[in-house]
């Protein structure tokens, strides 16, 4: 119980700290207030009514009273509205769905890549299947989304013509094979890099619990190589591969920025990058401190589950 | 140990399992040997390249040498000529050009072809290498002081300023790495009230490190504690040598491999987030191109030309790869394990 509270507290002061950076940003630039005006109130002329609009965006206040104006908003939901004066609650629910779904296809389509490929090669170590499968993750690592997405497009869209190259939100309910060839793309060039990491994750831990007694035992006893290999050696291999996917269920949904802009999907990251370009610093400072708060919340999850799972973490964390 | 790793091959085979487990390592080993050489020789040569991209006359054409041709055949990287839009590369004899031809006009040109201002992709993406390899080393060289300085000290000292370092790191790993780096360039990168006009390269510099300072900071901790305790430090400490001391001289020299080791895998991370900067729109303003900006530049027109966008991703992905490669090779020969996922 100890060690929860300790991680507990750091997950206070993580929030408060992350919070006050993202409110605090606005102020610490030098010229956001005439970037305000220029895109928010572009009809406006007369100073009183500039001020009126900086004074409902508390942009004339102290940082100090900044920062609480900006808490008050966030914890009350009142989020205000964007430059289009669209509501950024709407806006972010709108976006994180379509980031959501990337981020789960991306996860399901990455570890049930990496899972089989991991224990066939990790099965016959230093062998043509591990040697070949440990290349090809390799390359895949070296290739960020954004050189696998023209890539996939120029093979996929335009000269198969199986998917298109632009993709758009199309409901699962609504017609599922569209939305299959609509997400199709962005899943896999957002899976492909994760599930190689994935991969060397697990072949590594994998071969290291080949190598322990329990499983010689096992082979002495006459247990067949497939109950050895996901009866006995997959859960204790698990440990690390899990721990990081866990933690990039916070990145990918932040993350999928590129996949989005790629394929001109209008996901949460897409919706702040264009909100960067056009000075719209409420949706832009919500989103990250959202994204951020989503982010810690996981990391605090997985190093609980960690103490949880294993005791031996849990003592070591707690002396030192 | 070997014999306990194969425990799963038949028994027929494990008669000599010495011999069959060693075979397929040694094959490794040679291969390996192989890569890591391209990979060493692929890096000098875009490193020399890079530099000296204003002068190699590969990259850099000297347009006079043409002479009353020049306006019409020569192109470099910053001057398109109307005679060669949207060429193939040289090579590339199953590509056809879809665009504008010019009669008279080369059907194919270059070793990456021309992009649809008519300028060379192959000196682009050269001096692209310029940009993208400044801005890799001179991140990780400056993540290294301010990350290696403050992980010596959070190890060496322990205690308050151990845990006040740490809060502070966490901090910064609780954004997302990507959007932490597009909010400071985006807030900060602009000068004037109007968008990404003239985007010089400090910020994007200043975004990179403060992205990896958190991971050389956690590294250099973790083996700083670990060499503290060695037998040495207590030695020269009880001869009476300053802390300074001890950090500098009996501590850095071993930590050295280990920080090398990570910077140089550091570099191909922040080469790729320059990258996904760049193909955001948030990287260095024409004239000077990226990669990220090359492959940006290119995707409109992947259905008619394919090589505008490809040939320097191509080029980035074999640079990212060779780097990972000798990170790998560094790793081993250093026995490091990897410190962040």
């Amino acid at each position: 119980m100890r060690y929860v509270g300790q991680r507990f507290v750091q997950l206070v002061i993580v929030v408060i700290a992350v919070t006050f950076t993202v409110s605090l940003a606005l102020s610490a630039m030098p010229n956001a207030k005439e970037r305000v005006i220029l895109y928010r109130g572009a009809g406006l002329t007369n100073q009183a009514e500039k001020d009126k609009l900086l004074d409902s965006l508390h942009l004339n206040d102290s940082p100090p009273a900044q920062y609480g104006y900006f808490v008050k908003d966030l914890v009350t939901f009142n989020w205000g509205t964007t430059n289009n004066n669209e509501s950024v609650k709407t806006s972010i629910w709108d976006g994180l769905q379509i980031s959501i779904r990337l981020m789960f296809y991306g996860q399901l389509f990455a570890l049930g890549l990496a899972i089989p490929v991991a224990i066939g090669a990790a099965y016959r170590n230093g062998g043509l299947f591990d040697r070949l499968s440990t290349t090809i993750s390799f390359g895949f690592l070296s290739a960020p989304t954004y050189i696998i997405a023209p890539v996939a497009i120029l093979l996929f869209s335009v000269h198969w013509k199986f998917f298109p190259s632009l993709s758009k939100n199309v409901s699962f309910f609504d017609d599922p094979w569209l939305h299959f060839k609509n997400f199709i793309m962005p899943t896999v060039a957002l899976a492909l890099p994760v599930a190689a990491g994935y991969m060397r994750l697990l072949r590594a831990d994998m071969v290291n619990t080949l190598q322990s007694d329990f499983i010689t035992t096992a082979r002495a006893k006459g247990v067949s190589t497939n109950r050895i290999l996901f009866g006995h050696a997959l859960r204790p291999s698990m440990f690390s591969l899990l721990t990081s996917a866990a933690i990039n269920v916070g990145t990918l949904v932040g993350g999928s920025l590129i996949v989005e802009t790629a394929f001109g999907l209008n996901g949460l990251g897409r919706k702040t990058v264009l909100g960067i370009f056009s000075s719209d610093f409420r949706l832009v400072q919500v989103t990250v401190a959202i994204l951020a708060l989503v982010y810690v919340f996981f990391t605090f999850l997985v190093d609980i589950a960690y103490g949880w799972l294993d005791p031996r973490v849990r003592a070591a964390r707690t002396l030192s | 140990m070997t014999f306990v790793t194969d425990s799963t091959i038949e028994p027929s085979e494990m008669i000599e399992p010495v011999a069959t487990a060693a075979r397929p390592r040694a094959k490794f080993r040679k291969r390996g040997v192989v890569t890591k050489w391209l990979a060493i020789i692929w890096l000098a040569l875009l490193t020399f390249t890079a530099i000296g991209a204003n002068w190699v006359p590969w990259v850099n054409h000297d347009c006079s040498q043409f002479g009353d041709k020049a306006a019409t055949e020569c192109s470099t990287h910053l001057i398109g000529s109307p005679f060669l839009l949207e060429k193939p590369p040289a090579w590339a004899t199953f590509a056809d050009a879809k665009g504008i031809t010019i009669p008279g006009a080369p059907e194919r040109t270059g070793w990456f072809g021309t992009d649809s201002n008519g300028r060379d992709i192959f000196a682009r993406s050269m001096f692209g290498a310029r940009v993208s390899l400044t801005i890799g080393a001179s991140s990780i060289i400056f993540g290294l002081i301010i990350g290696g300085g403050l992980g010596l000290l959070a190890g060496y000292k322990g205690g308050r300023i151990d845990r006040f370092i740490e809060a502070l790191m966490n901090i910064i790993l609780a954004f997302p790495a990507l959007l932490l780096v597009v909010f400071i360039v985006g807030f900060f990168g602009s000068s004037g009230a109007d968008q990404a006009t003239n985007r010089s390269i400090q910020p994007i510099i200043l975004a990179l490190v403060v992205l990896s300072i958190p991971p050389l900071q956690k590294l250099v901790r973790a083996n700083t504690i670990v060499y503290a305790q060695r037998e040495f430090v207590t030695a020269a400490r009880s001869i009476g040598a300053s802390s300074s001391r001890i950090v500098l001289r009996e501590i850095l020299p071993n930590v050295v491999p280990a920080m090398l080791t990570f910077a140089l895998v550091g570099v191909a991370i922040v080469i790729v987030a320059e990258g996904a900067l760049a193909y955001l729109g948030l990287s260095v303003n024409a004239p000077s191109p990226t990669w990220g900006n090359l492959i940006l530049d290119g995707q409109s027109k992947l259905e008619n030309s394919w090589w505008i966008s490809l040939m320097p991703a191509a080029t980035m992905f074999v640079t990212i790869l060779s780097i990972n490669l000798l990170g790998d090779v560094l790793a081993e020969k250093f026995r490091i394990r990897e410190a962040i996922g």
